[in-house]
């Protein structure tokens, strides 16, 4: 035989080559310049960029969220929307008011429509849903960008939920651990790249304007807030994106999908009222150039009214409160985190008033 | 579990003390088993089965296969490995191809008749590890090794983590002997084996993650037909994102076997400094290539059965070896062309291989950019999600594209993709005949950590998508 499966036999067993340096020189020295550059990196980013260490909204902290709704809250008051459901609510202030930590599952830039589908699907979830509406992408057709999050829940591995445990502590730990300050992302947004002719305009991608908890919710950095530079990153990437959104569908097919949409949501809040829960429907706020921009695209009277009314639910728009309406928000999209826990106080107020006005009666919020 | 992980992390630490604690050989190695389920079932844990299937059928069937000197014996139990690990593949990787093609035969026919569902999710690295299965009972067949004297180690040769889910295809006669005797990395075997790791995560989250799969996701994700330069630029992006993912691989997965005391053989040597396609096949992924040569191409009768014969085993190994990669005409259409390409060049060898030129300088390089030329116009059907796609694309890169194509790539995913291929030519160029160990022995020493800090400080500073490497696709 020419070869065999045993080391006893004549041809000696196959051995790889390693260079012969001074290993130990080397790996010492390598490991101090490495540790060196993080450390050198992260201060860069602390100092010069003024960064915090922060959760990174990752799919897997969403998935470890979302099943706190089926194990350990099935009686929980649950929020979906879209960033500013998950910036302009306090989960601590709402906490303090009604006795409940809620559960976040907002996902920024994305449509929480699907989100209700899928909590009106799951059996388990028989509790309050705070439902937060940005009226363009509630049009949006599916999830939008963070489809992931949702798949991820359901198909999450062994090994990708012990990487997301193993990721958070270097998350509280590393400024520089932000999608904001990967690499990459650094190189692509500097000056320097001049314009190719002929490329379409695309709009940037959104600036780090978060810190992130444990649990989900999201602070407006103080930073968008004070950096006049920074501020104005901001508000012009709000510009860019929605200045490019696709054109609308015509006429004919928006409204079917429109009615499509409204026959669903109907569906989803009927199925989980037939299980004891309940749904309620937030718009929170928006301003200046953004807010005008949603007014003359997707009226309230357009967007906002049909979908409260085809729920048949207690609905809260900014619009209808002073004290919702007072609120901060410095790139217009986002309530400053200095003002969130007022605005959370107001809100829950009012949806007590609300809710109790209807005669709904919710333990989750005292109502 | 991705080797690119936190998980991999923390499971190669506890794995590494394990195998450095003062245990038994004997338990070291249930350890190393036991690691390795572990390691494959942190995707999905049912799936362990199938392994175990594999390995234990291949235990049974070599045993029988060397008890007995019956033909018909022999060949019928060599049959039954060939059929389970098959069976296997043809389920999971092209049950749902074979019933797509099956349909639209009968509708050609004018049959009416709609294929069943066929939701069936792919076992990662099942097709790797059902060759490697398949080999140990091949060679035992074709007398070339004899049986494991441990179940043990032949359970570990096939389930063995490093290599498990994406190779290199390991012969048996290479792994199973260095189970059989306690081995413990040396200091250096260590550190070189943690260094080696580290240029494979370099390649694979810096280079091919970081670097380059922008800018090919962004041409090959394009809803319509792009120009020329884009056209090109996402290709040569997908050249260097498939070498540098799949050769990031099986270097971390070296260096992790290093790390424990084994040593695995290269998978991949400079393949695009390669002048030919033989040349490029004894340079890109070399374990499956060897092993078509071995276990196909030679039982087809490789070149001892006259020039068409010869011509016809290429081709047909090639069409196989696409069709491994993937259940589609696509792949079939990339390993075609690569039968195509190397019936050519045998062809153009035999009558003009001792020109005077050919030894030039200037024609080898000719040659290389030549072979790079080419494999780049294979890559266009590897990466396409479509025939139609492949088409444009490549008559786009011929020159012969839609005047109207757009421009999908900015002006820094184009500096990228161009820094980034030439610095990989010029590597490739200058590695061609050398070896990294060879390189790494006559640098000094400072340059060796000066290079490795800036590996892991990069590393480290693009954070990493978390993508799954390309190759456990198929």
């Amino acid at each position: 035989m020419p070869s065999s499966t045993s080391s006893s036999d004549s041809e000696p067993v196959y051995s790889r080559r390693v260079p012969e340096i001074s290993w130990p020189r080397v790996a010492v020295v390598a490991a101090f310049l490495a540790a060196a550059g993080v450390g050198i990196w992260e201060a860069a980013w602390r100092i010069g960029e003024h960064y915090e260490a922060s959760y990174r909204n990752s799919d897997g902290q969403f998935a470890e969220v979302r099943r706190r709704v089926d194990r350990r809250e099935p009686n929980a008051t649950v929020f979906i929307g879209s960033s500013r459901t998950q910036f302009d609510i306090d989960l601590d202030v709402w906490q303090e008011l009604t006795g409940v930590h809620g559960i976040q599952l907002a996902l920024e830039g994305s449509n929480p429509l699907p989100i209700l589908t899928d909590l009106a699907d799951d059996e388990d979830f028989a509790g309050l849903l705070v439902v937060g509406i940005t009226p363009p992408l509630v049009l949006m057709p599916g999830i939008g960008s963070r489809a992931d999050a949702l798949e991820r829940y359901y198909n999450e591995t062994p090994s990708e939920w012990a990487s997301n445990k193993l990721s958070y502590p270097l998350e509280r730990t590393f400024a520089f651990y932000n999608p904001d300050a990967a690499l990459f992302r650094l190189l692509e947004r500097q000056p320097w790249w001049p314009e190719r002719e002929g490329l379409p305009f695309e709009a940037p991608e959104v600036r780090k304007i978060e810190n992130m908890r444990r649990d989900r919710q999201s602070d407006l950095w103080n930073r968008v807030e004070d950096d006049p530079e920074l501020n104005q990153v901001v508000t012009s990437t709000w510009k860019a994106i929605l200045e490019t959104l696709p054109p609308p569908p015509p006429e004919e097919e928006a409204r079917a999908a429109f009615e499509t949409l409204l026959a669903n949501v109907a569906r989803d809040v009927g199925k989980i009222r037939e299980r004891g829960g309940e749904v309620v429907f937030i718009r929170p706020p928006s301003s200046d150039w953004f807010r005008d921009f949603e007014n003359r695209a997707t009226p309230r009277e357009r967007v906002w009214e049909p979908i409260v009314g085809a729920a048949g639910a207690v609905g809260v728009h900014f619009e209808d409160y002073p004290e919702l309406r007072e609120a901060h928000t410095p790139e217009w999209s986002h309530i400053s985190s200095r003002d969130k826990a007022q605005w959370t106080r107001a809100l829950v107020g009012i949806l007590k008033a609300r809710m109790a006005e209807s005669g709904v009666h919710r333990p989750e919020i005292g109502s | 579990m991705l080797f690119n992980s936190l998980t991999f992390v923390a499971f190669f630490v506890i794995v590494l003390a394990l195998h450095n604690a003062p245990l038994p050989w004997k338990v070291k190695k249930t350890n190393l088993l036991l690691a390795s389920y572990i390691f494959y079932a942190a995707w999905n844990p049912p799936f362990v089965l199938l392994l175990w299937l594999s390995t234990i059928v291949d235990w049974w069937v070599a045993k029988g296969i060397y008890a007995t000197e019956e033909k018909s014996r022999r060949r019928a139990l060599v049959g039954v490995s060939i059929a389970v690990n098959l069976g296997l593949l043809g389920y999971f990787k092209y049950g749902g191809f074979l019933l797509e093609n099956w349909q639209a035969l009968m509708t050609a026919i004018g049959v009416t008749w709609t294929a069943p569902g066929w939701n069936i999710v792919l076992p990662v690295g099942i097709s790797f590890y059902t060759f490697q299965t398949m080999a140990y009972s091949l060679d035992v067949y074709l007398r070339r090794a004899k049986p494991a004297d441990s179940f043990l180690d032949f359970a570990l040769f096939v389930t063995f983590f490093p290599q498990l889910v994406a190779g290199p295809i390991v012969r048996p006669t290479q792994l199973i002997p260095q189970f059989q005797e306690p081995v413990r990395a040396n200091r250096n075997q260590l550190l070189w084996g943690l260094g080696l790791m580290t240029l494979g995560l370099f390649e694979k989250m810096v280079i091919a993650d970081g670097a380059l799969a922008p800018a090919a996701d962004a041409v090959f994700g394009a809803d319509g037909a792009v120009p020329f330069a884009d056209a090109w630029l996402g290709t040569l992006a997908f050249a260097g994102q498939i070498f540098s993912d799949f050769a990031g691989y099986s270097t971390v997965a070296i260096g992790a076997a290093l790390c424990l005391g084994f040593s695995l053989p290269d998978n991949f040597r400079f393949p695009y400094a390669a002048l030919g396609f033989s040349d490029f096949w004894r340079r890109w992924h070399i374990s499956l290539s060897t092993w078509l040569r071995d276990y196909l191409y030679i039982p087809l009768g490789g070149n001892r059965k006259g020039w068409h014969r010869t011509q016809a085993n290429l081709m047909i190994t090639m069409l196989l070896g696409g069709l491994w990669h993937g259940a589609a005409w696509t792949f079939v259409v990339w390993g075609g062309l690569h039968g195509l390409y190397l019936g050519i060049e045998r062809f153009i060898r035999e009558r003009w291989g001792d020109a005077k030129v050919a030894s030039t300088a200037g024609f080898r390089l000719f040659l290389a950019l030549l072979t790079y030329f080419l494999v780049n116009l294979t890559w266009v059907f590897f990466r396409s999600k479509d025939f139609p796609q492949a088409l444009s694309m490549t008559r786009a890169m011929l020159g012969f594209g839609a005047p109207d194509g757009e421009l999908v790539l900015s002006t820094f995913l184009v500096t990228t993709v161009i820094a980034v291929t030439v610095g990989m030519l010029i590597v490739h160029w200058f590695m061609r005949n050398r070896r990294l160990e060879e390189v790494v022995a006559r640098s000094p020493w400072w340059l060796t950590g000066l290079v490795w800090a800036g590996m892991m400080f990069l590393i480290v500073i693009t954070q990493g998508t978390g993508n799954a490497f390309i190759y456990f696709q198929f």
